[in-house]
């Protein structure tokens, strides 16, 4: 598996590509706490293609991980 | 004009108009095809979530999907604005699909998420169109089985005692699931769909038609078919029918159902007398079933068929190797029989294709007009279960599929 790491002193994330399913998708890990999310091509796509705005919104701590309802912990 | 169907299916014989009547096929399709359930896939095909794979019930294109929580969905593939096709791919990883045309989405649930330039529809979510879903899908033993009708028997109730040939096929795994993993393949037959099911559970044909490969590579399969032999013809009921060779593959050694022994697949007969105790004996001398669940999924012991109507007189076999989970001692020999005999240069579906193409071209003709059932009809007999019973190359499993398929084709309409 080829991977890269992208990090900053805020965030470290490795990417790769995963074939493992039905379709190629880009796997995302958070090195930091072992969270892992896939991304398939129209996902991609689209956060290519999202408004700036749309990517703070996600940045937004409370937006996911650190959100007051459990249930979005996932971010999904 | 109705069809006469209690004139056309007689205990003995059924009539050739059955393999060649265009208005019989079409109502097929309503009364079995989108009605009965109908085997699509198998839940390992989609094994992570965002995976789909198509499938083909009749004429009818469906997505298999697997959503994010892990729930397996059959979408039919129409787009809701103008019915573009969604997928053209035979399988990807996509969790939403957006149509080509003017780019309509929706998530691998089905449910709408959005459409381009939303102001011709007054603004964002104001359509709640999706794409269709079969009505009722449900699994077993990992097998995802499609019906068209909203209400009808359960599946569980569909099957029948074929379940338990199914469960038969799933315990050789140590892991207690089988895998459909290898790839299909996809083998188009002139031929009426009924010719191929009947085949399956026709004894009589094999030291006929498989002569040559049996002769050539020493198998034992055409003596299980002999007239000497104890394997019996099983009609299961619901039009599901087997050869249980298991008479015959008692008096052997374990595996030898496989054509192999102990000794060449060593880790696994370890893992399953580990896992099984004394009870590992029986899985390893019965082996995998040779079963036909009406009205088209086939398993044949290390290979699996899903059969598929296109027309009247033609029809898609697709057929794949079983995979045993946690058996790749057993399943790199599974790929390679199952090429073997059902590949593209596979000897034995090569010459059944030949048989059913050959009896297409054949029934066309105007005279005798039957075609003839009545082979063990009077040696039959009703086992200590109650299933009806005849020698392994006896017609009791075609004469089974015909009375069920006469009751669902005379039946109250839905
Ligand atoms: S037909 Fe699919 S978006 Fe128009
Ligand atoms: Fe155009």
């Amino acid at each position: 598996m080829n991977q890269w790491i992208i990090a900053s002193e805020f965030a470290e994330v490795a990417v790769s590509l995963d074939l493992d399913a039905n379709g190629p998708r880009l796997r995302l890990e958070d090195l930091r706490s072992g969270h892992v999310r896939h991304l398939d091509a129209l996902e991609l796509e689209s956060i290519a293609w999202a408004p700036d705005e749309r990517l703070r919104e996600l940045i937004d701590p409370s937006a996911g991980r650190w959100s007051d309802r459990a249930d979005d912990a996932d971010g999904a | 004009m109705t069809v006469q169907y209690s004139e056309l299916i007689q205990p003995e014989r059924v009539h050739g108009s059955l393999y060649t009547d265009q208005d019989i096929f079409a109502e097929e399709l309503q009364r079995i095809w989108y009605r009965t359930w109908v085997c699509v896939g198998h839940v390992s095909e989609v094994a992570r979530p965002g995976d789909y794979v198509r499938k083909k019930v009749a004429s009818q294109d469906v997505i298999m999907t697997r959503s994010k929580d892990g729930e397996v969905s059959l979408l039919l593939n129409r787009c809701a604005h103008r019915g573009n096709l969604v997928c053209e791919d035979q399988r990807g990883n996509s969790s939403t699909f957006r149509c080509p045309y003017h780019g309509w989405t929706y998530r691998n649930t089905g449910e709408m998420l959005g459409y381009p330039y939303n102001q011709g529809y007054g603004g964002k979510g104001k359509l709640s169109l999706g794409l269709g879903r079969v009505p009722r899908v449900d699994t077993y033993q990992g097998f995802v089985f499609a019906s068209f009708a909203a209400d009808g028997p359960s599946l569980k109730e569909h099957l029948g005692a074929a379940a338990g040939e199914l469960d038969r096929l799933a315990r050789l795994s140590p892991e207690g699931e089988i895998e459909l993993t290898a790839g299909w393949l996809q083998h188009r037959a002139k031929a009426n769909w009924k010719l191929l099911v009947e085949n399956e559970t026709d004894g009589y044909h094999p030291q006929f038609v498989h002569g040559s490969v049996f002769s050539v590579t020493g198998s034992h399969i055409g003596t299980l078919y002999s007239d000497k032999s104890t394997a019996v013809t099983r009609d299961l009921g619901g039009g599901h029918s087997e050869n249980d060779l298991r008479p015959e593959f008692r008096k052997m050694e374990p595996m030898n159902w496989f054509g192999t022994s102990e000794a060449r697949v060593p880790d696994y007969v370890a893992k399953m007398r580990a896992l099984h105790g004394e009870q590992a004996e029986e899985i390893l001398i019965e082996g995998a079933p040779h079963v036909m669940v009406f009205p088209n999924l086939f398993v044949a012991e290390i290979s699996v068929f899903m059969i598929n109507p296109v027309a009247v007189d033609e029809t898609v076999q697709n057929v794949t190797a079983v995979q045993l989970k946690g058996a790749p001692e057993m399943n790199r020999r599974l790929l390679s029989q199952c090429i073997g005999s059902v590949g593209p240069a596979g000897m034995l579906l090569a010459d059944d294709s030949e048989m059913y193409e050959r009896n297409q071209r054949g029934v066309t003709a105007r005279v005798p007009e039957w075609l003839d059932i009545r082979r063990g009809a009077h040696r039959e007999r009703v086992d200590e279960n109650g299933f009806r019973i005849g020698a392994a190359n006896d017609e009791t499993g075609m004469r089974g599929f015909w009375s069920h398929y006469r009751s669902l084709m005379e039946g109250e309409a839905q």
